[in-house]
């Protein structure tokens, strides 16, 4: 009883909350009329361009295998799925099936109750020892969240314009890469780089990767190699390398950007393998240039998928989940249509992944990541340094303010969240 | 609603005949009933979610306990957001939108109306288009926005033709806030112009035309007689307009996201950023709630002036 009325009061205060939210939408795409005795999945999802379509085309493939199952794929939008999945909870209406942006959210959603203990599940999964064992994400041993491909930034760039520049081959260290983007600026005809700085989890996630490589992450975020990082970026920002429009660009902003062919490099990631080949102009990848006396090392990310902790149907969900994502056929398909790296072993190992020039760099990348922060907060520290990076980009903060303000609020948001890291 | 309550027991006293007792306490009761579905509709939409936002603001609620036992911790809250560097410098924006959205609201509003203020085919059609703007989403008009202000977009490419240098509409932090500011106040424009060419054409012609037998010019006649006569309108036009810039968040969260940086993180956007992207519920309630007793603070004016109204 207390618990339901919490419940009620949890709707109430999210409806309060997100009366400011006018523009968050959902929408169907299908099973609106299914026949009596059939069972319905609604799938929160978030998926865009080639990723929304091969998700259409897998869970039509499966609704035709499994003519009693059908799926709602809701779509919702990306920044705002955890706040609607959190007020799910108190309303009992939440999703049978979800993705979300496992690196950032996973803590939080665990701890609203938002998604169910798959832990029997994934044990009895008979492919399982195809997958790392990274693939599953526990929380007190218990699985909550699985992940089927992993997604890493590499960085594009265009053939074109490099050879335009007078630049032979891409840079391998963050040296070299600004060499060549004082080059491409220097011709005055193109610009050097689009790449996200918002203020946001995108902003941070683009810009960590200077520090991994340096031994920095959010549990030792200090020192004089962040203000030397946060000084590169700066001189970007003022010599014209990256426009001031980057302190506000999310990923697809920069992703158009870059495809408009005026950028001779995009610094994104492999999900946009998919789009690339659409690219009116010659392109190639590389690794994330490594900063000096240190490795090219980046964070991985990619898309959790989960049952809703509410879901009526959790054994169609569990069919769902392996039919359409941990399947061979589903990885071997998502790498194809949307180059996501698939995590499972045998799919991984075909010809099409290794002999794929375009994807071996991030391959590479996927040996060799860095480790995210086991904080509940670490949501707030990601954000704490999407402010600190987007500020300093459009000028409202000076680098070595930038830097502090970053490494105060990452250390405060560690402490908030129990000071745990690791 | 007195005009049923003078009539209805005539009604009932004739046809039911349930005695003149009766009638009267069913009269009594009718109108009465014809307010509940406002009143539970009132209660169970905005006054139970605010009650569940202040009790929010004063307890320690995340995303651990949302569904569960939420600890009073009384003005905790308020202490640790008046002590945010950030809350100080989102109240000064907020402030700032709103002086911006008076200024050209009340201003660009009045000429406009005024412009507007004969009636004719030219003029429904602007009022026409100036309705479907003022009821665009601002999803849509914000996203037409953003393009048209990229560093890039179509309203650079012009300055760029005519010789001028590009402007950083919405990644320069100085120019950023104003930027935003403006397209809000594009989007109250046609509100604001409605409103007051409906003052403008209460004014009797007998008053201008007094005016005008006196030797008033039209500029003398607008400051002199006419701003004056608009004085109660723009009155509560004003106050409507500062409420609107306290709850200003839809084109701010298409437009910039709060930033860059933090440079337009006015107190909605704070509110919702660090409840829902910080997942910090209760210092993001806190933040609300600060900004609706704001809002409450102009309301009484302008509940005084609508009660007012009649009398004049």
């Amino acid at each position: 009883m207390r618990r339901r009325t919490q419940a009620v009061r949890v709707a109430a205060v999210a409806a309060s909350l997100l009366l400011v939210a006018t523009g968050c939408t959902m929408s169907n795409d299908s099973a609106a009329n299914a026949p009596a005795g059939t069972t319905t999945l609604k799938f929160w999802n978030y998926y865009t361009g080639t990723q929304l379509t091969w998700l259409q085309a897998q869970t039509k493939k499966f609704e035709k295998a499994n003519p009693k199952i059908k799926v709602d794929l809701v779509q919702v939008v990306g920044s705002q799925q955890d706040q609607k999945l959190l007020a799910s909870v108190a309303t009992g209406n939440g999703p049978d099936v979800l993705i979300n942006n496992i690196v950032v959210d996973n803590p939080t959603l665990v701890a609203g109750g938002v998604m169910k203990d798959m832990t029997s599940m994934w044990n009895s999964y008979q492919d399982k020892a195809q997958y790392p064992s990274t693939a599953a994400w526990k929380t007190n041993g218990k699985v909550y969240n699985l992940m089927s491909y992993t997604n890493l930034i590499g960085l594009y760039y265009n053939k074109d314009i490099l050879k335009a520049s007078g630049i032979d081959s891409p840079p391998t260290t963050l040296t070299e890469f600004q060499d060549d983007m004082a080059k491409v600026t220097a011709g005055g005809t193109y610009k050097a780089l689009a790449e996200s700085g918002a203020p946001t989890v995108e902003g941070a996630w683009l810009f960590a990767p200077q520090l991994l490589g340096l031994g920095v992450n959010y549990c030792n975020f200090s020192g004089k190699k962040v203000t030397t990082a946060f000084d590169r970026v700066a001189g970007w920002s003022k010599k014209g390398y990256i426009p001031l429009s980057t302190a506000t660009w999310d990923q697809n902003t920069a992703w158009q950007q870059f495809m408009t062919g005026k950028y001779a490099f995009g610094l994104n990631g492999n999900w946009q393998l998919g789009n690339v080949k659409s690219a009116k102009f010659a392109y190639g990848t590389t690794e994330f240039p490594k900063p000096t006396d240190g490795t090219s090392t980046v964070y991985p990310g990619g898309e959790g998928i989960a049952i809703g902790a509410k879901s009526k149907h959790p054994a169609e969900a569990w069919k769902y989940i392996q039919s359409v994502f941990l399947s061979k056929d589903a990885a071997e398909t998502s790498f194809a249509q949307t180059g996501s790296i698939p995590l499972r072993k045998d799919a991984s190992d075909t010809q099409a992944i290794k002999t794929n020039t375009y994807v071996q760099p991030f391959l590479t990348a996927a040996q060799k990541t860095g480790t995210w922060p086991n904080n509940p907060k670490t949501a707030d520290m990601q954000t704490s340094l999407g402010k600190a990076i987007s500020s300093v980009i459009s000028g409202q903060q000076s680098a070595s303010a930038g830097a502090q303000s970053a490494i105060d609020t990452i250390k405060k948001a560690k402490a908030s969240g129990g000071g745990t890291c690791k | 609603m007195s005009v049923i309550a003078k009539e209805k027991p005539r009604a009932f006293d004739s046809t039911a005949g349930p005695g003149p007792r009766r009638s009267h306490r069913l009269v009594r009761k009718i109108p009465l009933g014809y307010l509940v579905p406002a009143v539970v509709i009132l209660l169970a939409f905005a006054a139970y979610p605010i009650f569940v936002l202040v009790r929010m603001a004063f307890s320690d609620v995340g995303p651990s306990n949302i569904v569960g036992v939420w600890n009073w911790v009384g003005f905790a809250n308020f202490g640790t957001v008046f002590g945010l560097p950030e809350f100080w410098r989102g109240l000064a924006r907020t402030a700032g939108l709103a002086a911006a959205l008076l200024a050209v609201n009340l201003i660009v509003g009045f000429l406009v109306a005024s412009v507007l203020s004969t009636t004719g085919r030219i003029t429904n059609v602007v009022l026409g288009i100036m309705v479907f703007v003022w009821a665009l989403p601002p999803i849509v008009s914000g996203s037409v926005w953003k393009f048209l202000l990229d560093d890039s977009g179509a309203v650079n490419t012009i300055l760029h033709s005519v010789g001028l240098h590009p402007v950083s509409w919405l990644s320069s932090p100085g120019l950023a806030l104003w930027t935003v500011a403006a397209v809000v106040a594009w989007a109250g424009i046609p509100f604001s112009a409605l409103i007051l060419r409906g003052g403008l054409l209460a004014i009797t012609p007998e008053v201008i035309e007094a005016a005008a037998i006196d030797g008033a010019g039209y500029w003398r006649t607008q400051f002199a007689v006419v701003l004056p006569l608009l004085r109660p309108t723009m009155w509560i036009l004003g106050i409507l307009t500062v409420l609107y810039a306290f709850k200003s968040f839809d084109f701010f969260y298409v437009l910039t996201q709060g930033g860059p940086g933090t440079a337009t993180n006015t107190l909605p956007v704070l509110s919702y950023y660090t409840a829902f992207s910080n997942f910090d519920m209760s210092t993001g309630a806190t933040i609300a709630v600060i900004s609706m007793l704001a809002v409450a603070l102009f309301a009484i004016p302008y509940v005084r002036s609508i009660r007012q109204e009649p009398e004049e």
